[in-house]
């Protein structure tokens, strides 16, 4: 009889330990990857060095401090908003601004639709942003929000020049 | 044997009343309404960056905003149309329109239940949902670009503030639909349909 109940429990323990391997298996598989493969989650800071972009405004500002207090005032809840840049990064810049000033708030695109939408999302906060009519070119500098739209073709984040953007 | 008092005999015949009447009254309320809460095909709730992209695709994608709703807010009546993923609404039922989306979640129970249990007073101005940007003062993608994060109430529930007012009224509606709350990082008005990232 003792032997029955070390037998049954044996056999209970050896199951519960197998479906615990099983599950422990399971769990730990890899994830099927039907997007391809991740890009990473920080974004390229990518500052379009050489390209024509499409420079979105939110101020121009004679130095630093003031173009940086102007943004904190410009939160976009828990998104990025505007970039802090000298505006000498972008050729052409200051000629289709025409405003004096060293510093801008910018956010810059490839795509029209990338600047359009990102002048909506300034507007349902509340906020004046404007395309510059021209396109600037990028003299490299600080990272200014390139990449933050999408590729035409609906795969994912516009990460390389398009025909447009090119020299 | 003692015969039970009156009192306690209307007590009885009140309770069961209110019992039986009750539950029409509330099922016709609903059908009224025209919302039943679905619950169909929820994807799983993805933990981290790579099942994130697993389940729903590279951020910015056009995925990550085909489906959208409107939704107005209660203090100052301004209507919000805002985009989300398609995993996560836009799916045919009583009270929302085909949009060729795969789930009821959003669109219909999550929305659905706010607004009858008469939670709707409590969703204030500032509601946004897919933006292909990075996170604030960050260079990660947001939930946003992946169509899985609602800002609801962001106003008045901003980012930094480690307490809730009005969202608090809500949030276990959307808790008990897949989201989790940013109250746990200090961003009461941010629901994103995703945990450790």
């Amino acid at each position: 009889m003792r032997r029955a109940y070390v037998l049954i429990a044996g056999l209970t323990a050896s199951l519960v330990i197998t479906i615990g391997l099983m599950a422990a298996t399971a769990r730990t598989s890899p994830a099927p990857r039907p997007y391809g493969r991740a890009l990473g989650p920080a974004l390229p800071r990518d500052s379009g060095a050489g390209e024509f972009l499409l420079a979105v405004v939110g101020g121009v500002y004679d130095t630093k401090g003031e173009a940086e207090q102007a943004n904190a005032a410009k939160p976009f809840g828990d998104l990025q908003g505007f970039y802090v840049v000298p505006v000498g990064q972008f050729q052409g810049f200051k000629q289709e601004v025409g405003k004096p000033g060293d510093f801008a708030l910018v956010s810059v695109f490839r795509t029209q639709e990338g600047a359009e939408d990102f002048v909506e999302l300034a507007a349902g906060f509340g906020y004046a942003a404007t395309i510059l009519p021209e396109r600037v070119r990028s003299l490299g500098g600080l990272y200014a929000g390139l990449g933050q739209e999408e590729n035409p073709d609906g795969s994912g984040p516009l990460v390389a020049p398009v025909r447009e953007s090119l020299p | 044997m003692r015969k039970p008092r009156t009192s306690h005999r209307v007590m009885v015949s009140i309770t069961a009343l209110v019992a039986t009447i009750v539950p029409p009254i509330v099922a016709f309320h609903w059908s009224r309404l025209g919302w039943v809460d679905e619950h169909q095909n929820y994807p799983g709730t993805p933990s981290g960056y790579t099942q994130i992209v697993n389940r729903f695709g590279q951020p910015c994608s056009a995925d990550a905003h085909a489906i959208s709703m409107k939704w107005r807010a209660a203090d100052n009546g301004v209507t919000y149309t805002f985009a989300f993923h398609k995993k996560l609404g836009g799916r045919p039922t009583a009270m929302v329109s085909d949009k060729g989306g795969r789930s009821t979640n959003l669109d219909n129970d999550v929305y659905g239940h706010i607004q009858n249990q008469h939670l709707q007073p409590y969703v204030e101005h500032g509601i946004y949902g897919y933006a292909c940007r990075a996170k604030r003062d960050g260079s990660d993608w947001s939930t946003h670009a992946f169509g899985i994060a609602i800002d609801v109430s962001s106003a008045e529930e901003y980012m930094g503030k480690c307490t809730s007012t009005v969202n608090e009224n809500h949030a276990q509606i959307w808790k008990s639909h897949g989201w989790h709350w940013g109250l746990s990082f200090c961003d009461p008005m941010h629901f994103q349909y995703a945990t450790d990232y």
